[in-house]
């Protein structure tokens, strides 16, 4: 398997560029002509001959009155340097004085007269055709083969904004946006180092969808930016809409409720991954970005663990990972006592909780999934009901379906606080698909609570933890550093150190050979500055 | 494959395993952890000179390939039947032992089939994965089980139950009952099972034999002084009450009490140690699983089917919980388990020294 993993990858990265479909595809009656007319048809036909192809004719005042056209697709384009570009090229064309000694309109246009800093040669219709779609504007030139295509990719996108997860109080309020160009460029001005490495690549034959590899050199582990490179390529669908297509082909594992590739909207949550060895995939047309490998411990931390003071930050992990729990096992531990094992609560509760329950129909483990289950439905009715709708929602989700549930005798008081608080504490974990596998258990757990009691809650989570333990992210173990069990990596699992006591970066992620990220003794001391 | 530390871990939890549920050495009353500080330094000694020693002059096989190769294939295939059998039935015994105790304190009307299919199958559901994935777990599993022990053991001691003049007059009826109660009882169970880790050895990491078993060694003297001492807090709650009773531990947290609010958490602590019991179960049948695939030339994978089909079966063998400690002390403990720990092994560690001899002599000869 390691064979083919590393022929397929030398072959592949050549493909990367976005000309690379052009070249493939390459064939005798796509190379352009020395007539303008025809060329420009060609490219219309196409292209679909849509009203946004924009077409417009110039004649050089010198090169005998060569003819030459601009083409772009109107709303891929800057506008501004779209004028720009014109403005320029209206200027050079009535200028009559300077003819060259090489004497081609495409050599003179090409060298002398663009005002925009990103230009390429194609030599096919196709090839042509692609730049227009990525927003390229495409010169063709009436008597030469080769046309100009000049990057003037741009139209209108979203803002840099604040991501709408994983906000944080203290913290960068930036994320990430749908334009690729724009998230790069937001990782490097935080990492401003020569190695970080942009590997771009193209999915999908009809989206043909951007998308970059990026790591940092000597600190991400080569043989998982290789396994990345390879596994990318070995994608083929027709469409890449968002990131999670990529996630899904190519995650470790295919069935298993627990994320095995990190994702984050927030460029400081990104480059905190890419510093400790995590490779990013960036794709565009999404603000989510992937990073990979990943731990099962990562998913609790938040970016705000590490800017907010670390006993601060422990104590809110500490919370995160007990509201983790919470919320897979709270409601199943209730079915599981009130039905098997009355013995351990109180006897003063378990008075209370028999009279709540006495005239409630249902045995415990029903009423549990009746109220989860509505729970879960207005949460999604939360998420896709129009935004004015909301206040509708909220009062027949809280009055009608809790408060007149328990008047009616259809479910008990009790069991509306803990399905409540369990829903509360499910949106604790940072991550949101750490949060829904949570969700998924719990009904699982549910079920082998009310069937079996603690026995089946027990022999539930044993399972569970066999399958975390066989878990792996691009070949990493998924509990690490738990098991295998890594000692100096336990300083930012439960408990989050100082900064300054934090001085290797993660073993499993970050190349054997540059593990160290600071300086010894930097632990402050002002009697030592002192001296 | 196995890291060190994992290895260890499952070694102390192993041998902590069911033996939480018995009190042990109990013939020798109150003296009952001498017998089971003697078991342990008698297990010692036969596993650093026998069952070591078997993986030192092999170490890169485990017990089945070491049949094979020194038996010859028809006796090795014996052999390493026999050892199937021989684990499958301890993971039987381990099985039963969950589903009754389960039945008799968490879920009292369950019918024991379906409380033992799904043992075997959470059982099944590790062994799949591999000794690298059950290594794993238990290397979680021991933090988080020990935490809780230790936990136990403050609320013992802070519920004032813990009187050490239980354990006194020490040696009353003299050495004699100790050494009786712990040879070979205590030998077999819980030290002497050991053996079982022939099979997984192997697949440590570490190529350097004297690792494996310094840690080995060590895991083992943790796991021993852990029975001892939970020896002594039973015998010292509970006092002459100890022997009688099913699950000593379970009984002795039965008169925690604090604050009205901890009143009942026996169920809790028998979650405690079945989880010892489910390692050890799973050990077993991991052990089993793998010699019979090296035995027939299959997949782990595909083994662990007919062999935790046969754990489920034979579990139906006992007739009651009684019945089932019975035949384990009464009869096993004393004449069938040490063919299996001790007969055997030094038989095998014989016939080994003397091929190795043979061969080196051989060597000698010719240079």
């Amino acid at each position: 398997m390691s064979n083919d993993a590393t022929s397929g990858g030398s072959e592949k990265p050549a493909a990367q560029q976005s000309n690379s479909q052009a070249e493939h595809t390459e064939h005798a009656g796509q190379v352009l002509l020395p007539d303008l007319e025809l060329n420009i048809e060609r490219l219309q036909r196409f292209l679909g001959g849509g009203s946004d192809i924009v077409c417009r004719t110039l004649t050089h005042r010198s090169f005998d009155n060569e003819q030459y056209a601009i083409l772009y697709m109107d709303g891929l384009v800057d506008g501004a340097a779209i004028h720009t570009m014109l403005l320029g090229l209206l200027e050079d064309a009535n200028r009559t004085n300077e003819l060259q000694d090489d004497g081609s309109l495409y050599n003179h246009l090409m060298d002398r007269s663009i005002a925009v800093g990103k230009i390429r040669p194609v030599t096919s219709i196709d090839e042509a055709g692609y730049a227009m779609l990525e927003g390229s504007t495409v010169i063709v030139v009436g008597h030469s083969l080769r046309a100009i295509a000049v990057d003037t990719a741009g139209g209108e996108s979203r803002s840099v904004e604040e991501p709408s997860s994983q906000t944080v109080v203290r913290g960068p309020k930036e994320g990430f946006t749908e334009n690729l160009r724009t998230n790069t460029a937001l990782v490097r001005r935080i990492i401003k180092s020569p190695n970080l490495r942009m590997d771009y690549k193209v999915v999908g034959q009809e989206t043909r969808t951007n998308i970059a590899v990026v790591y940092l050199q000597g600190i991400a582990q080569d043989d998982v930016v290789q396994e990345v490179h390879r596994r990318i390529d070995a994608i083929e669908i027709d469409g890449i809409l968002e990131s999670g297509y990529i996630e899904e082909f190519i995650q470790d594992k295919a069935f298993t409720p627990f994320p095995l590739i990190q994702n984050t909207e927030r460029p400081d949550a990104a480059c905190a991954g890419i510093l400790e060895g995590q490779v990013v995939i960036m794709v565009s047309g999404t603000p989510f970005v992937l990073l990979t490998p990943v731990t099962f411990v990562r998913f609790f931390q938040s970016s705000e663990d590490y800017y907010q003071r670390y006993d601060i930050a422990t104590f809110l992990r500490l919370i995160r990972v007990a509201s983790f729990f919470i919320s897979m096992l709270l409601p199943s531990m209730y079915i599981a006592i009130t039905t098997f094992h009355q013995e351990m609560l109180p006897t003063s509760l378990l008075v209370s909780l028999a009279a709540q329950r006495e005239g409630v129909p249902f045995p415990a483990l029903v009423e549990a999934f009746l109220m989860e289950i509505t729970f879960e439905i207005l949460r999604e009715a939360g998420v896709r009901m129009p935004r004015i709708i909301g206040p509708a929602i909220s009062i027949v989700g809280a009055l009608v379906l809790g408060q007149a549930a328990v008047q009616a005798g259809l479910v008990s008081a009790a069991m509306v606080i803990v399905v409540s608080f369990t829903a509360i504490a499910s949106f604790v974990i940072p991550a949101v698909n750490m949060g829904i596998a949570a969700r998924l258990i719990r009904f699982v757990l549910m079920i082998l609570g009310g069937t079996f009691g603690l026995f089946g809650i027990m022999s539930g989570l044993m399972v569970l933890l066999a399958h975390l333990c066989g878990l792996r992210s691009f070949g990493k173990p998924y509990l690490m550093p738990i098991s295998p069990f890594v000692p100096g990596n336990l300083k930012d699992v439960l408990i989050r150190v100082p900064w300054w006591a934090m001085r290797n970066r993660p073993k499993n992620m970050a190349s054997k050979s540059n593990l160290k990220r600071e300086g010894s003794g930097q632990r402050p001391d002002p009697d030592r500055e002192g001296a | 494959m196995i890291t060190l530390r994992q290895l260890a871990s499952t070694v102390i939890l192993f041998l902590i395993g069911s033996s939480s549920l018995f009190l042990l050495g109990g013939k020798a009353d109150r003296d009952a952890w001498m017998s089971v500080f003697v078991g342990m330094l008698a297990g010692l000694m036969l596993l650093g000179f026998v069952t070591l020693q078997i993986q030192r002059l092999e170490p890169n096989r485990n017990l089945i390939e070491i049949f094979k190769l020194y038996f010859g294939r028809t006796a090795g295939f014996v052999f390493g039947l026999l050892y199937v059998i021989y684990y499958s039935y301890k993971s039987i015994r381990n099985v039963r032992e969950f589903a009754d105790l389960s039945i008799m304190f968490l879920i009292a009307d369950t019918p024991l089939s379906v409380v033992m299919l799904v043992i075997c199958l959470i059982g099944g559901y590790a062994v799949m994965g591999g000794p690298g994935v059950f290594f794993r777990m238990v290397e979680v599993l021991l933090p988080i089980l020990l935490l809780i022990y230790v936990l136990l053991y403050i609320l013992l001691f802070s519920s004032g139950l813990v009187d050490f003049g239980r354990l006194q007059p020490m040696l009353e009826r003299g050495f004699k009952p100790v050494w009786d109660a712990a040879i070979p009882e205590i030998i077999s169970f819980p030290f002497g099972e050991m053996v079982l880790f022939l099979m997984f050895w192997r697949y440590t990491e570490s190529s350097d034999y004297g690792q494996v078993a310094s840690m080995t060694i060590k895991g083992y003297l943790f796991g021993g002084a852990f029975i001892t001492l939970m020896n002594v807090i039973a015998l010292s709650i509970l006092g002459p009450f100890a022997s009688w009773t099913t699950v000593p531990l379970l009984e002795a947290t039965n008169f925690i009490d604090i604050g009205d609010i901890l009143e009942r958490i026996d169920p809790l602590v028998s979650l405690l140690l079945f989880s010892a019991v489910y390692v050890k179960l799973t050990a077993y049948y991991l052990g089993a699983s793998l010699a019979f695939a090296y035995l027939f030339g299959i997949r782990l994978q595909i083994a662990a089917l007919p062999v935790g089909i046969g754990i489920f079966v034979g579990s139906f063998w006992f007739k009651s919980y009684m019945h089932q400690v019975n035949v384990g002390f009464e009869q096993n403990l004393k004449y069938h388990f040490p063919i299996f720990q001790i007969g055997i092994p030094i038989v095998l560690l014989l016939v080994m020294l003397m091929r190795k001899g043979v061969r080196s002599g051989k060597g000698r000869q010719s240079h």
